[in-house]
């Protein structure tokens, strides 16, 4: 739960200090917005590895994968789930300082690339309970829209504003950023991110995901 | 743990550094524009160039040594200030281009005239710095004062001679190089043949000659095809001081490339790679960031290259890619503190590094307006710090301690009452001698070493 926070408090500030360095002279930073991406992202894994180690106990892992198009998106939250499991450590007071070498190790060896055989989206509706889906971005619209409400409920306070914000000084950029998930964010650039076309026909942007992808997508437009 | 020990005088033999000059406002309020951003010394140390956030350069100039007091070497005075970068605006983009400096590196001098190089995040001007000291007097069809005679009065000729008058430096732009780089410039780097050097930004770098400003070659470039699959930036990029087919760049992920221009065109493949394993006893949540390297540098003799990332300073045999030859610690006790620093956005900092003349010595900043050498020869190290209060010269300046944890002895300072306003990113060694350049948010500091 700990552990959890503290990565939750870390997004939440990534996603500030990348929402104010648009607003510095001299435009976006590439190095930065990159800098506060991998924060974002390692962040983002420690708190679902957290999460699923939580609520390990209660989530049947499935045994089978299918192909599925929309599932290419949330390779973090596959990768972050897996790697929880085997890892049966407990977590120390220091979140932020915790080694997390043996998380860290298998997340990149489970990103290699894997284009068609991940059951993300299944694992995405297992892992959530309504709490972190904000977190994990899925494509399918009726699924958002059950989650939407639990979403919102789980986010803090401080991610509700920017998004009014960010959406009403952006509106464009935010569609367009939208539509991709990002590479960034990917553990290996090699793999090419395909993107769905059911999220192209998706225009709806959720407060609490948009929010968090539209900044972490800042470099694209840049 | 216990407080380290740190080293005596150390520097190379023994030097003990003194306070020579500190130039800059006294205010404890910073305005913006004064923040220095670049320090440089020319080829001969005569000349000390900095550059500041509000665009302008000031160049120091060294006083000829008066041989009576040889107590001490020539005291540096401004020798000229002038404005180098304006704020623009990128209408395209609707963005505003910092007139900040990023970078100041100078010309070899080939003649009375002074050559620099300065850049901001767009543009790369040429500068040539002149003396004059004599003007033309006598002219028939004017004034002293620039009037045109009336030429019904003009009875006699005569010669315009040349009279000596007060100096006069004078800074004019002779080449401007932009419309170059899409993203932000972090590097220039002049190379060994004189003719030619490369920008670095983000993504690219371009190879230019120095005669030409309508076009530049590009000569490496890392940009994906789709943005998405980022996932390192080009940080830091320096010429060979000796080969002008080679350079090397650095980059986000820690690692070092050296290219040769020989090989081919674009040098997207790199003729090697420096890369040390990460330690996994190190790898925490910020591993990633702090691994960036935030400058290269090579060393004077063309066989060591120097790489500083948030934590450590590295030497790297350019004959050895799989690890350094030579790692020092900067400030180790700030490993456990990193999530502070990403709070306060002080893991961003960008630190520079400089070799001294003879390549024994290696100087970086730190915090609290510490600064760190490390003796390569002695393996032993110095923590000084560019304050106020050591103000008269030819003070010794006291070595400093940080204490990471437990009993703090008397004159030791706790992590936790370190001032992380107060940074030195850059400090620039005179070629030849030992004298320093050590810039503070706002301030210069000049020290040199003892001269008995």
């Amino acid at each position: 739960m700990e552990v959890q926070k503290e990565a939750q408090r870390i997004m939440t500030l990534s996603v500030w200090k990348m929402y104010h360095s648009r607003m510095q002279r001299g435009g976006l930073r590439l190095h930065r917005s990159l800098q506060l991406s991998l924060v974002m992202r390692s962040a983002r894994e420690l708190y679902l590895s957290a999460k699923v180690e939580a609520h390990e106990p209660e989530v049947p892992l499935p045994p089978v994968r299918s192909p599925d198009p929309r599932l290419h998106q949330s390779r973090e939250a596959e990768a972050g789930a897996e790697a929880a499991p085997p890892d049966g450590e407990p977590t120390s007071p220091e979140p932020m300082d915790t080694r997390e070498a043996p998380r860290a190790e298998e997340t990149p060896a489970r990103c290699a690339p894997r284009p068609t055989k991940v059951s993300r989206k299944r694992r995405n509706s297992s892992l959530s309970d309504g709490g972190d889906v904000g977190l994990v971005p899925s494509k399918k619209a009726r699924l958002e829209e059950e989650e939407e409400e639990g979403a919102s409920s789980e986010v803090p306070d401080r991610l509700q504003p920017p998004p009014a914000q960010a959406e009403g000084a952006f509106p464009n950029l935010a569609r367009v950023l939208q539509r991709r998930f990002s590479g960034l964010l990917n553990c290996s650039p090699a793999a090419p991110p395909t993107a769905p076309p059911a999220c192209e026909a998706k225009p709806a942007c959720r407060p609490a995901d948009s929010m968090l992808n539209v900044l972490v997508r800042a470099v694209v437009a840049f | 743990m216990k407080c380290k020990e740190m080293g005596g005088a150390g520097g190379g033999n023994d030097i003990q550094w003194c306070f020579s000059q500190v130039k800059g406002a006294v205010d404890d309020d910073v305005a913006e524009a004064d923040i220095i951003s670049t320090v440089e010394f020319n080829h001969s140390g005569e000349l000390l160039a900095t550059g500041d956030k509000g665009g302008r350069v000031v160049i120091f100039q060294q006083e000829q040594e008066n041989k009576i007091q040889s107590h001490s070497r020539g005291e540096y005075n401004v020798y000229s200030t002038f404005q180098s970068h304006e704020p623009e605006f990128d209408y395209l983009k609707s963005l505003e281009i910092e007139e900040k400096i990023n970078k100041i590196r100078w010309l070899p001098q080939k003649n009375a005239a002074q050559f620099l190089l300065s850049t901001n995040d767009k543009t790369i001007k040429l500068w040539k710095i002149s003396e004059r000291d004599k003007r033309p007097e006598g002219y028939n069809l004017k004034e002293e004062d620039g009037r045109y005679r009336d030429p019904t009065t003009v009875t006699t000729l005569r010669v315009p001679v040349f009279r000596p008058m007060d100096l006069m430096v004078e800074a004019s732009p002779r080449r401007i190089f932009a419309n170059a780089h899409t993203y932000h410039i972090n590097s220039i780097s002049i190379n060994s043949d004189y003719e030619t050097y490369l920008s670095a930004d983000d993504l690219r770098i371009n190879l230019w000659h120095l005669e030409i400003t309508d076009r530049s070659f590009n000569i490496v470039d890392i940009k994906p095809a789709n943005m998405e699959e980022l996932t390192e930036v080009i940080t830091a990029a320096e010429f060979h001081p000796n080969s002008c087919n080679t350079f090397v760049y650095s980059s986000s992920k820690g690692t070092i490339r050296l290219c040769d221009m020989r090989a081919s065109a674009l040098c997207d493949r790199h003729s090697k790679l420096f890369e040390e394993p990460e330690d996994p006893s190190n790898r925490s949540f910020f591993s990633e960031i702090i691994s960036s390297i935030s400058d290269v540098k090579f060393s004077h003799s063309g066989r060591y290259m120097m790489t500083r990332d948030y934590l450590s300073v590295k030497i790297w045999d350019l004959n050895m890619e799989n690890r350094p030859v030579e790692t020092y610690q900067v400030h180790e006790y700030l490993r456990s503190k990193l999530c502070s620093l990403y709070e306060n956005d002080c893991i961003f900092d960008k630190f520079e590094c400089c070799w001294n003349g003879s390549d024994s010595v290696v100087m970086t900043g730190s915090y609290n307006n510490f600064f760190r050498m490390f003796d390569r020869n002695t393996k032993r190290d110095i923590t000084l710090e560019a304050s106020r209060e050591n103000n008269k010269p030819r003070t010794v300046l006291k070595p400093r301690k940080v204490c990471a944890s437990g009993k703090r002895k008397k004159d030791e300072i706790s992590v936790d009452s370190l001032d992380f306003n107060k940074k030195i990113l850059h400090t620039a060694w005179h070629p030849k001698e030992n004298i320093i350049a050590v810039a503070t948010t706002n301030n210069l500091y000049i020290f040199q070493d003892k001269v008995n």
